[in-house]
């Protein structure tokens, strides 16, 4: 197996976590000898540093006003030439909006295998195998490379940041970048939110399973509000505009951490997860019984939650009176 | 103006998902298929610019005979004419294969635009729009949030985490990887299912476009060695009895939690 590259990620100024978690990957899979990292922004030069000792090892960094904010073309093209110079035959990146921008480009680019959105990774007698959910987390698959080249992006979170601690080195590449056909323009915040759900200590969320949007008001938000909480949703109820997106919980939405948390009719798709998986505890309703949401919860109900949901909020309020 | 969407037919997400003895896929025989969500997003941003100004918007997929059914559902919505990419040898590609046909496609169409989804709601693998734009040598963005039109040039917005966005500027032709959610997708009238009868649908194969080399089982990078349902951890304790009985398990719980 040739080198490994890491390409690390800047995030308001800083390496993010999940580049040291791409780390603790690369050192699972390579002698440290092997691993390469690349660091690529404006004035980046410390944090390289901090970086190549801690799992990262030798670091290039690409240090260019081209490349201060994310463009899929300029990191496709710093990330191409840096896998030339480092010799690298299996690149990671994280799965993040960037990340899962540029990895399938530069695969297709090296003619590469190419797996996305991992959580575990291995080497088994020479050959990569990765491991990742399919069908929205109902199912998981395990992956052989059977490339040369080798493009991954690895989930955030899947898995613990490097906490060893490794020779570095930094040195940095020139790259002449090519006049580009896209631009970045600005960044927009958030909009702010009428519903702000962090502050709430219960929360009672609705999923595709509540059917329409009626059931909103007449199934989701009495439970809510008998339990003095607020209501908030998964990602295709506010996609069908049956809710606004200050509703939605999720990693485009809003994270969470309530005392409670109840999910009516959400199957436990990763993005729904890593918003509300801080909660204190979980309860789920759910007529599958497999749906991935009970490996996260707490408490369970499989069944219909036109039932149960109203039952519960029955009960909710006997008990309070 | 020509718009390419990419649309792939995936099994309905409310389908049971029975894995194949072998452990290779899913069994596909008697469920039920749907067009990618992703891919009706993708389309209904191409139909409003059809519906904005001069445009042919031609749907591609590839896939068994069941793919039709989609096509068919795509051109009722208003596309103008459709490529089937309908070839037992294509059948075990991986993205990338997938990538080179539609790019294929695209070069035989030389398209202004080209729409594809974010992702399959099968696979989950993200990965055919970006590749299908460097394979076109085009600019790209994905999980697009909203696109405009200023001449030669498109604005769009790329959804970050926490609903952050990120406007970018790209010029023509490009390719774009929505989101779900970017629109309310129309539905296909009958109107519209009745002249998609009269549409052309053009059944292709891997030679007719010059890449049976690069396709296939033979061809694939990745190989799926085994899909299984995720081994149970912990998981939940779960209520059991009538619903009378599982409210006031979960009243006795929350009380217990002092949230009562
Ligand atoms: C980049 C990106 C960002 C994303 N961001 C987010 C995000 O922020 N938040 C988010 O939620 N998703 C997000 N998603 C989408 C995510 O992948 C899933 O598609 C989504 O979470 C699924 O929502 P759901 O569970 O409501 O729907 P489904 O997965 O369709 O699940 C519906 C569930 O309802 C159950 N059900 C149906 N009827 C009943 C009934 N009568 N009683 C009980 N149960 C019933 C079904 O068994 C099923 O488990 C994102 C995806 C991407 C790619
Ligand atoms: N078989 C296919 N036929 C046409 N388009 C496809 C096919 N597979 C994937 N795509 C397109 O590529 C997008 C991303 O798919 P994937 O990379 O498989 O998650 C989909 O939303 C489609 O637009």
């Amino acid at each position: 197996m040739g080198n490994i590259l890491i390409v690390a990620e800047m995030q308001n100024g800083s390496i993010r976590e999940s580049s040291y978690e791409l780390a603790s990957f690369a050192q699972k899979i390579a002698d440290p000898s092997q691993v390469r990292s690349l660091v690529i922004g404006e004035s980046v030069t410390e944090e390289a540093n901090a970086f190549s000792t801690k799992g990262g090892g030798e670091v290039t960094v690409v240090d260019n006003a081209a490349v201060s904010n994310y463009s899929a073309e300029a990191y496709r093209q710093a990330i191409l030439a840096v896998i030339q110079e480092t010799n690298a035959s299996t690149i990671l990146l994280s799965n993040t909006p960037s990340g899962w921008d540029v990895a399938p480009r530069l695969a297709a680019a090296l003619d590469a295998a190419f797996i996305s959105d991992c959580f575990d990774i291995d080497r088994i007698d020479e050959k990569l195998v990765f491991l990742r959910r399919v069908f929205n987390g109902k199912l998981d698959a395990r992956l052989e490379a059977a490339a040369d080249i080798v493009v991954a992006t690895m989930q955030p979170g899947a898995t613990a940041p490097y906490e060893g601690t490794t020779n570095g080195t930094v040195s940095s590449l020139e790259v002449s970048f090519n006049e580009q056909k896209s631009r970045f323009l600005e960044t927009k915040v958030a909009e702010s939110k009428g519903v702000d759900l962090s502050k709430a200590e219960i929360i009672v969320s609705g999923g595709r399973g509540v059917g329409d949007p009626e059931k909103f008001p007449e199934t989701i938000q009495p439970l809510a509000d008998a339990l003095g909480g607020a209501m908030g949703a998964s990602r295709p109820v506010v996609d069908a505009g049956w809710l606004p997106h200050e509703y939605q919980v999720g990693s485009s939405g809003q994270i969470v951490t309530p005392k409670l948390y109840v999910a009516c009719g959400i199957s436990g798709a990763i993005q729904h997860l890593v918003g509300m998986k801080g909660s204190n505890f979980i309860i789920a309703i759910n007529k599958d019984g497999d749906a991935p949401i009970f490996e996260i919860a707490d408490l369970g109900v499989v069944g219909d939650l036109f039932e149960v949901v109203p039952a519960l909020t029955d009960a909710v309020k006997s008990a309070k009176s | 103006m020509k718009i390419l969407v990419c649309l792939k037919q995936v099994p309905h997400q409310d389908a049971r998902l029975d894995i194949k003895s072998d452990g290779s896929w899913i069994q596909e025989e008697s469920i039920k298929f749907e067009i990618n969500s992703y891919d009706t997003y993708a389309l209904e941003e191409a139909l409003r610019i059809k519906d904005e100004k001069e445009a042919e918007v031609v749907v591609a997929s590839i896939g068994p005979d069941r793919t039709t059914q989609a096509l068919r559902t795509a051109l009722g919505m208003g596309a103008d004419r459709a490529v089937h990419v309908n070839d037992e040898s294509v059948e075990g590609s991986d993205a990338l294969a997938i990538a080179k046909i539609l790019a294929a496609i695209g070069k035989e169409e030389s398209p202004d635009l080209v729409f594809t989804g974010l992702m399959a709601d099968d696979g989950n693998f993200a990965s055919v729009g970006p590749m299908v734009a460097e394979l076109l040598e085009m600019p790209h963005a994905t999980a697009v949030m909203s696109a405009s039109l200023e001449g030669e040039k498109l604005i769009a917005e790329r959804e970050l985490e926490g609903g952050a966005l990120e406007v970018v500027e790209l010029q023509l032709p490009c390719l774009l990887a929505v989101q779900t959610g970017i629109n309310q997708v129309r539905y296909a009238s009958l109107k519209g299912i009745m002249a998609a009868k009269k549409k052309p649908l053009d059944t292709r194969s891997a030679a007719d476009l010059g890449v049976q080399e690069l396709v296939g089982t033979g061809a694939a990078k990745i190989k799926v060695q085994e899909i299984y349902v995720p081994p149970k951890t912990q998981g939940a304790e779960i209520l059991e009895g009538s619903t009378t009985d599982v409210a006031e398990g979960l009243v006795a719980k929350i009380k217990e939690l002092g949230l009562l």
